[in-house]
C-alpha cells in the first residue's frame, strides 16, 4: 500500500519538474537503448551468419583476384586474370572439386517503369543456385540454355524486388538495364543484411554480363564446392596448381588470387561483429554510469528542496524507513523511466537500421529494467538515507 | 492524565556552548484538557511543544504520555506514538503544496496503515468538520490562509489522536480569521480531545481552559483562565 503511495508519489514529483526528470532520464537511456541495440543487432547478425553458413555449407571456398604487386608492394588495384577457362579447368581437372560458379559483379542501375535502383549486377551460371542453396521462390533460376543464348533474362534479389516492384510479382516484366531490356525470370528469397545486403543483386547470365552487358572477359570470384570440408588442403593444392600454371607464374612470384574458405571468413566476420558490440556495450555501460550520477545528483537536490516536506511528513507520522522508501522509489521510477525510454528508443533504432520485424528480445527487455531499477534504486540509497536520517526539529524548522 | 512531566530539561549544543531551552519543567495536563502556552519569544515553548509531541527527547527529566514513558523511545516508537496519538497543528500550515486538501488530509492515514477507500471516506469526514467539504479537490494555493489552516487542523485531526498540538496557528491569519481558527479548536476540544496551543496573545490564551506561563525554560505560573469554560462567550472584542 505504501508502495503504490509512493509510486503515485514519485510520479507526482517528477512531474514537477518535467525537464530536469527528462534531462536525468537521458543518460540511462541512451546507454539502454545502446544495450539493447547491440545485442539485437548482435542476435540478428549472428542468425542471419549461421543461416548463411548452413545454405552455404563448410565446403565452399571462394577464390577472388589477388592483388597486383610492384616489386612486392601491393598497388591497390585487384588484377583481372580470373577467367571462366579457370573455372571449368578447377571443376574438371580436381578430384575433389565437384562444382565450380564463376561471378562477375558490377555495379549497375536497374529500372522498372518510373523506378529505378542503384544495386548489383552479378552474372554467373546456373549452378550457383545449388552450390549456394539459393533458390527462386518465384519463377526459376535461368537454364543452360539461357546462358548460351546470352539471353537478357535476370533473377531478383529481394531488395531489388521490394524496391521496384513493392509487392506485385516481377516474373516476366521487362526490366530495363543500361536501356537493354531484360525478361524477370526468377525471385529469390530474402536472406537478410548481415555486413552487406545479398539481397540487394540482379543476377544474369555470365555470358551476358561478360559479353553484352559489361564487356569483360575476366571474374570476381570462382565458388569452388568441395566433396567435403575434409578436402580442403588437397583442393587448396588442386586450385593453386591450376591457376599458378593458367597464369603462368614464376616459381618464385606471389599467388595472384586469393582463396578463403567462406565459413571460417564468416567466423572472422562474427567476431568482428562481438568486439564492436562489445566495444558498444562498454560505452553504453559508461553511459549508465553516467546516467546513474545523473539520478543520483537530482535526487540529492529533490531531497534538499524538500527538507521541510520531509519534516511535516515525520511529524505526521512517517517512520524513516517511510522517508527512505519514498526518496528510493523515487530514483528507482527515474531510473525505470529511462529504461523504458531507452528501450522504446532502442527498438525503434532496430527497426528503422536492419527494417526487420522484430521478435521482441523479451529477455534483454527485461534484464534492461532490472539494470534500470538497479541503478536508481543504488543512486538513489544515499540521497535517500540523508533524507531518512534528517533531524526532524530542524528539518521542520528548515527555510 | 495525559501528559505527565517531571523535571524535563533540554539543552541544545551550539558547538561548544549548551544552550538550556528548557530548565526542570513541571507540567501536568489531564485528558480533554484546554491548554495554552504562553512565554516571551525563546522562552522554550516550541521547545516543550517538540517533547510534547514526541518530535524530540528530553535531555534529562521523565516524560508520561498517556502512562507511558516516552523520553526514551527509539525514533521508529516515537514515529508510531506521533501516529497514533497526536496531531499536529503548524503556524506556516505545512500543506503539500502538490495535493489537494483531501490528499493532504489522508496523509497521516497513510503511514498508519488504514487501506485507501477508508482512507479518503475518514479525510472527507475530518474535512467536513472543518467545514471544508466543498474544497476537497483543490490544492493549498487555491485556499485561503484560514481554509489553509482548516485544512492542515482536518489533517491533524483525522487519525483521532488524543492531543492536538497548535503552535501559533494564528500566528500567520488576521485576527478574524484567527478567531475563526479558534473556534474549530474550541470545537475540537470540546469534542473530547486534548489541545495544547501555542499563542502571543493573552485574548486567545483566555479562551482556553488553563494559561501555562513559561520564561527562560522555566514555568512561571499556571492559572485557570476561564474557569467556567465556554470559550466562546469568553471573546470579547477589545
Ligand atoms: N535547534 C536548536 N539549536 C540550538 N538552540 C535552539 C534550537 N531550538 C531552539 N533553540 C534555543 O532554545 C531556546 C528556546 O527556543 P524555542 O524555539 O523553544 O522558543 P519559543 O518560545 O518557541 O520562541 P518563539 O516564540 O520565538 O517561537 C531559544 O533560546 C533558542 O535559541
Ligand atoms: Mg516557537
Amino acid at each position: 500500500m505504501i508502495l503504490g503511495e509512493n509510486i503515485l508519489l514519485a510520479l507526482q514529483s517528477l512531474r514537477a519538474n518535467p525537464l530536469r526528470s527528462f534531462l536525468t532520464l537521458v543518460g540511462i537511456a541512451v546507454g539502454i537503448g545502446a544495450v539493447l541495440y547491440v545485442v539485437v543487432l548482435g542476435q540478428i547478425t549472428e542468425k542471419r551468419i549461421k543461416q548463411r553458413l548452413e545454405s552455404l555449407g563448410s565446403n565452399v571456398l571462394l577464390i577472388r583476384p589477388g592483388y597486383s604487386r610492384m616489386r612486392g608492394v601491393r598497388t591497390g588495384q585487384s588484377v583481372v586474370n580470373l577467367k571462366w577457362s579457370d573455372a571449368r579447368e578447377i571443376a574438371s581437372t580436381s578430384e575433389v572439386i565437384t562444382e565450380t560458379v564463376p561471378t562477375y559483379t558490377a555495379p549497375g542501375v536497374a529500372e522498372y517503369k518510373d523506378q529505378s535502383w542503384n544495386t548489383r549486377i552479378t552474372g554467373t551460371v546456373p549452378s550457383y543456385e545449388w552450390v549456394n542453396n539459393d533458390h527462386p521462390i518465384e519463377g526459376h533460376f535461368f537454364t543452360e540454355e539461357e546462358t548460351n543464348q546470352r539471353a537478357r533474362v535476370c533473377v531478383l534479389g529481394a531488395t531489388v524486388h521490394e524496391k521496384l516492384f513493392g509487392n506485385v510479382s516481377p516474373i516476366g516484366e521487362p526490366l530495363t538495364i543500361k536501356s537493354k531490356r531484360y525478361t524477370v525470370v526468377g525471385l529469390l528469397g530474402a536472406k537478410g543484411e548481415s555486413w552487406w545486403n545479398p539481397d540487394d543483386q540482379i543476377f544474369i547470365p555470365l555470358t551476358t554480363a561478360q559479353e553484352r552487358l559489361f564487356g569483360v572477359d575476366h571474374l570476381s570470384t570462382i565458388l569452388a564446392q568441395m566433396r567435403s570440408a575434409q578436402d580442403h588442403d588437397e583442393a587448396l593444392f588442386d586450385i593453386e596448381t591450376i591457376l599458378r600454371r593458367n597464369h603462368r607464374l614464376r616459381a618464385d612470384a606471389d599467388n595472384d588470387f586469393r582463396v578463403r574458405r567462406q565459413d571460417l571468413y564468416l567466423a572472422t566476420v562474427q567476431e568482428t561483429t562481438k568486439e564492436i558490440a562489445n566495444f558498444v556495450i562498454l560505452i553504453a555501460l559508461v553511459s549508465l554510469m553516467v546516467g546513474g550520477i545523473g539520478i543520483a545528483n537530482v535526487m540529492l537536490v529533490s531531497v534538499t528542496e524538500r527538507i521541510r516536506e520531509i519534516g511535516v511528513r515525520r511529524a505526521i507520522g512517517a517512520k524513516k524507513i517511510h522517508v527512505l522508501l519514498q526518496f528510493l522509489i523515487e530514483a528507482m521510477v527515474l531510473g525505470l523511466l529511462g529504461g523504458l525510454l531507452g528501450v522504446a528508443a532502442g527498438l525503434v533504432f532496430i527497426r528503422v537500421m536492419t527494417g526487420e520485424v522484430l521478435i521482441l528480445p523479451w529477455d534483454w527487455i527485461g534484464y534492461s529494467f532490472v539494470i534500470c531499477a538497479g541503478i536508481g534504486v543504488a543512486a538513489g540509497l544515499y540521497p535517500a538515507l540523508r533524507a531518512a536520517n534528517r533531524n526532524v526539529i530542524e528539518a521542520l524548522r528548515y527555510e | 492524565m495525559l501528559i505527565d512531566m517531571q523535571h524535563v530539561e533540554k539543552v541544545y549544543r551550539l558547538g561548544k556552548i549548551d544552550v538550556p531551552a528548557l530548565c526542570g519543567v513541571d507540567l501536568q495536563i489531564d485528558a480533554n484538557e484546554y491548554v495554552a502556552i504562553m512565554g516571551p519569544s525563546g522562552s522554550g515553548k516550541s521547545t516543550l511543544m517538540n517533547i510534547v509531541g514526541c518530535l524530540d527527547s528530553p535531555t534529562a527529566g521523565r516524560y508520561l504520555l498517556d502512562g507511558e514513558e516516552v523520553s526514551r523511545l527509539s525514533d521508529n516508537r516515537l514515529s508510531e506514538i506521533r501516529s497514533r496519538k497526536i496531531g499536529f497543528v503548524f503556524q506556516t500550515f505545512n500543506l503539500m503544496p502538490r495535493a489537494t486538501a483531501l490528499r493532504n488530509v489522508e496523509l497521516p492515514l497513510i503511514y498508519a496503515g488504514v487501506p485507501a477507500g477508508r482512507r479518503r471516506q475518514l479525510a472527507a469526514e475530518a474535512l467536513a468538520q472543518v467545514g471544508l467539504s466543498d474544497r476537497i479537490k483543490h490544492k493549498p494555493s487555491e485556499l485561503s490562509g484560514g481554509q489553509r489552516q482548516r485544512v492542515a487542523i482536518a489533517r491533524a485531526l483525522v487519525t483521532e489522536p488524543a492531543l492536538i498540538l497548535a503552535d501559533e496557528p494564528t500566528g500567520n491569519l488576521d485576527s478574524t480569521t484567527g478567531q475563526e481558527i479558534m473556534e474549530i479548536l474550541a470545537a475540537v476540544h470540546r469534542a473530547g480531545n486534548t489541545v495544547i496551543l501555542v499563542t502571543h496573545e493573552e485574548q486567545l490564551a483566555a479562551q482556553t481552559g488553563r494559561t501555562i506561563r513559561l520564561r527562560d525554560g522555566r514555568i512561571e505560573n499556571q492559572d485557570d483562565t476561564a474557569p467556567s469554560a465556554a470559550p466562546q462567550q469568553a471573546v470579547s472584542p477589545p
